[in-house]
């Protein structure tokens, strides 16, 4: 009798797909989202989350989405060498669209010089990449410093990585 | 009356906005120079005039002239009238006890009584608004009130405007407008006899507190007319009257609100410095320079602006080389070369071997400064796998230069590009430097050579061209800060900008090297010394617009085109300009 039971069970367990066994799946369906989404995906279990922190690809799709032309190989390189495309979406291509109002309802409150459907992305992405670069930089040598140095007028450590801050919004605290 | 003499003094020793020494103690006897020495708060000397003519400079900024030897005076026919008021029938004796003296300089406390405490007539006083102080301690109303209606105290508004620099002497304003009441007719019988009655505002009999209101909108106005008098006055070299004037500018800026408040304080400065011949030492610490540029390449877009399109133009000419070679005018921190080694490094094709020179003056503590500038550059070229050469020049001026120091290479191995951001003005405190460095430009034979410099002509052979010049132009760009949001950012960038203006406007001959030409100015002199222009292209023009709508001001900043150059201005002003040259015998390059 309950050999059967349990015959029952594991034929439905088969039947019902689960996407956690099928990480390449779900690596393609987490390409597909958007910014805000996939920080959504992250929180939902552990495997989701250290494929969304883990995986740069998923990024990379993120950052070049509505690109027309695939990305030269190059650009990889450089990417992942500046810091990842992670961590170029989030401090420059998500403020960059954000500021321009191309990515959701709720920026339509500032003055845009293009509508939402027009934003030149290419440009973004030029623009983009070279403010993360010289974030990079500044990331680069900004912990460099020692007191000897500090007077001769370099970027003090406190505020390194700040050329990248008119990006940033205020928030009151 | 020794009491009330020293209540008053005590009232009217106001810590002034500048920090001027504490006045002596109230001295007991109530001598015309003394009392007004420990009136103003300045130590001035008994027996001497002040440089402004003896006109005290508090009441000054709110439209009277009174002496200071005359405060004694005034200050006893105040309490005459107080005494009057509280003697007089008919109800004025209300106000004798309801009045309270207001220290003038504590003006928020005073601000906020008033605000509270207004009730307002039944007609309001139709606008423009006087400049008037009531039974202010400083108010200077010198009449007796005859027998008037309690209800309303009108007055008979006699204005002229006068520029400070006439030295009339009678109770008049410096400027005011008229108000009229809609009661009493008795209006014109209160002038007694030598002194004009000072209008006191109207008011019901239900408010008790008398109406004390300072229009800033007009003191704006005032301000700048006193700027441009203290300038002219400087400019013809009457150096009393200019001293004065400066000071009134202090006071009139500290009414004024945002960027006219410290702009008007930077070229106040600057006007003072000129007078008292206090020219800023000049070797300023460099790395306090670079920290002020550092703060305003933060802060707003100007420079990176200026490095962007300039890199733009760069990569462009240097399509299809192999070996580059860029010479760097303004190496400063070397912030425009990581941008242009990514793009270079994500060219289709691959990267090219990219050598840069540095040229920059001598750090102060003698730190090889560009040598580390240099290798930090190295690092990062490193990582993006960019071929990187670098060599660090240390020159006082551009003009010591010669094209044999630079150890360039065969032009068919090498391509050469000149970069020089706000630098070549510099150059034309000396004359025949920048003919020098243009020649020597033209031995490096460029394939292009990128130069941005401020759009604005503060290099006119009149003081008073150039003041107003640089007025507008500086306000301007303080306009233009005023929407950044780092506060500490902003103040960098204003000290910055505050240092320029302070050698625009005071200091002469070598010493004065910001010396701006507009961009047809530049058009002439590269084109008499053998350039031809390069059209800087669209892409330019976009990444520089999507750049600015990134700030937090962006919706002020424009780029415009130019006839192939680029400028970057706020609302209708251009600010800066990048422009592109190659030598005129090359063919023109296809875009």
């Amino acid at each position: 009798m309950h050999r059967r039971e349990d015959m029952v069970k594991q034929e439905k367990r088969q039947r019902f797909f689960n996407i956690n066994d099928n990480i390449d799946i779900l690596r393609e369906i987490l390409k597909r989202l958007d910014g805000p989404s996939l920080g959504v995906a992250a929180c939902v279990c552990r495997l989701w989350r250290s494929l969304a922190t883990n995986d740069d690809s998923l990024w990379e799709h993120l950052c070049f989405r509505h690109v027309s032309a695939p990305p030269a190989a190059s650009v990889k390189s450089v990417v992942v060498a500046l810091g990842g495309y992670k961590r170029l979406y989030m401090v420059c291509v998500r403020p960059v669209l954000s500021r321009l109002g191309a990515e959701s309802e709720s920026d339509r409150r500032r003055v845009r010089r293009w509508r939402r459907e027009e934003v030149p992305v290419a440009v973004v992405v030029q623009l983009s990449l070279s403010l993360f670069c010289i974030d990079s930089y500044e990331r680069l040598h900004g912990n460099n410093n020692n007191p000897a140095t500090a007077s001769s007028g370099m970027i003090p450590s406190d505020a390194s990585a700040s050329s990248l801050m008119f990006l940033c919004n205020p928030i009151n605290v | 009356m020794k009491r009330e003499h020293h209540h008053l003094q005590s009232n009217l020793r106001d810590p002034s906005p500048s920090s001027m020494p504490t006045p002596p103690p109230p001295s007991s006897a109530p001598q015309p120079t003394s009392a007004a020495g420990a009136y103003s708060g300045y130590s001035i000397p008994n027996g001497t005039t002040s440089a402004d003519g003896g006109m005290d400079e508090l009441l000054a900024v709110v439209g009277y002239k009174v002496r200071s030897s005359d405060m004694a005076e005034v200050a006893q026919k105040l309490e005459q009238l107080e005494e009057a008021m509280g003697n007089a029938q008919d109800g004025i004796s209300q106000l004798s006890n309801d009045t309270v003296h207001f220290n003038p300089a504590d003006i928020s406390n005073w601000l906020e009584t008033m605000i509270s405490n207004l009730d307002l007539p039944p007609p309001p006083p139709p606008p423009p608004l006087p400049q008037q102080h009531s039974v202010d301690s400083s108010s200077s109303s010198a009449a007796f009130l005859p027998q008037t209606e309690s209800s309303t105290i009108t007055t008979s508004m006699d204005r002229a405007f006068e520029d400070s620099s006439s030295s009339d002497y009678d109770l008049k304003a410096i400027a005011a407008k008229a108000i009229y009441t809609t009661a009493s007719a008795s209006a014109d019988s209160l002038s007694p006899s030598s002194k004009r009655v000072k209008p006191s505002p109207a008011e019901s009999s239900s408010s008790t507190r008398p109406l004390v209101l300072v229009d800033s909108q007009e003191n704006g106005i005032r301000l700048v007319h006193t700027l441009m008098a203290c300038a002219e006055a400087v400019h013809q070299n009457n150096l009393p009257l200019a001293e004065a004037l400066v000071k009134q500018i202090g006071f009139l800026a500290v009414s004024q609100v945002g960027a006219m408040r410290k702009v008007a304080t930077y070229f106040a400065e600057a006007l003072a410095r000129r007078i008292y011949g206090l020219y800023p030492e000049n070797p300023i610490q460099h790395s306090f320079s670079d920290m002020l540029q550092i703060h305003f390449y933060e802060t707003c877009p100007y420079l990176k602006f200026a490095h962007f399109t300039a890199n733009q133009a760069i990569l462009e000419a240097f399509q299809g080389k192999n070996r580059v070679h860029v010479i760097d005018f303004s190496m400063n921190q070397g912030m425009q070369w990581p941008a242009l080694m990514q793009a270079l490094a994500l060219r289709p094709g691959g990267p090219p071997a990219f050598r840069l020179t540095g040229i920059g003056p001598p750090a102060a503590d003698n730190s090889d400064h560009l040598q580390e500038v240099g290798w930090k550059l190295a690092q990062l070229a490193e990582t993006i796998h960019v071929e990187f050469e670098y060599r660090g020049f240390v020159a006082n001026s551009l003009a010591d230069l010669d094209a044999s120091m630079l150890e360039l290479r065969p032009s068919e191995t090498e391509s050469v590009a000149v970069n020089s951001v706000f630098e070549l003005h510099k150059l034309l405190a000396r004359p025949g430097a920048v003919e020098k460095v243009l020649s020597v430009v033209r031995h490096i034979r460029p394939e292009i050579v990128t130069v941005v410099e401020q759009e604005a002509n503060h290099n006119g052979p009149g003081f008073m061209d150039r003041f107003t010049e640089s007025l507008h132009y500086y306000s301007t760009m303080f306009d233009s800060l005023e929407g950044s949001v780092n506060s500490q950012d902003k103040l960098m960038s204003e000290v910055y900008l505050g240092k320029q203006i302070c050698n625009v406007v005071a200091c002469e001959g070598v010493d004065r090297v910001e010396r701006h030409e507009t961009l047809g100015q530049w058009r002439t002199r590269f084109g008499s010394s053998g350039f031809a222009p390069v059209h800087l292209g669209s892409n330019a023009f976009k990444q520089a617009s999507m750049l600015l709508a990134l700030f937090a001001g962006g919706d002020g900043y424009r780029v415009e085109e130019n006839n192939g150059c680029l400028m970057l201005g706020w609302h209708t002003r251009p600010l800066i300009a990048t422009s592109a040259w190659q030598l005129a015998t090359k063919s023109v390059v296809a875009h």
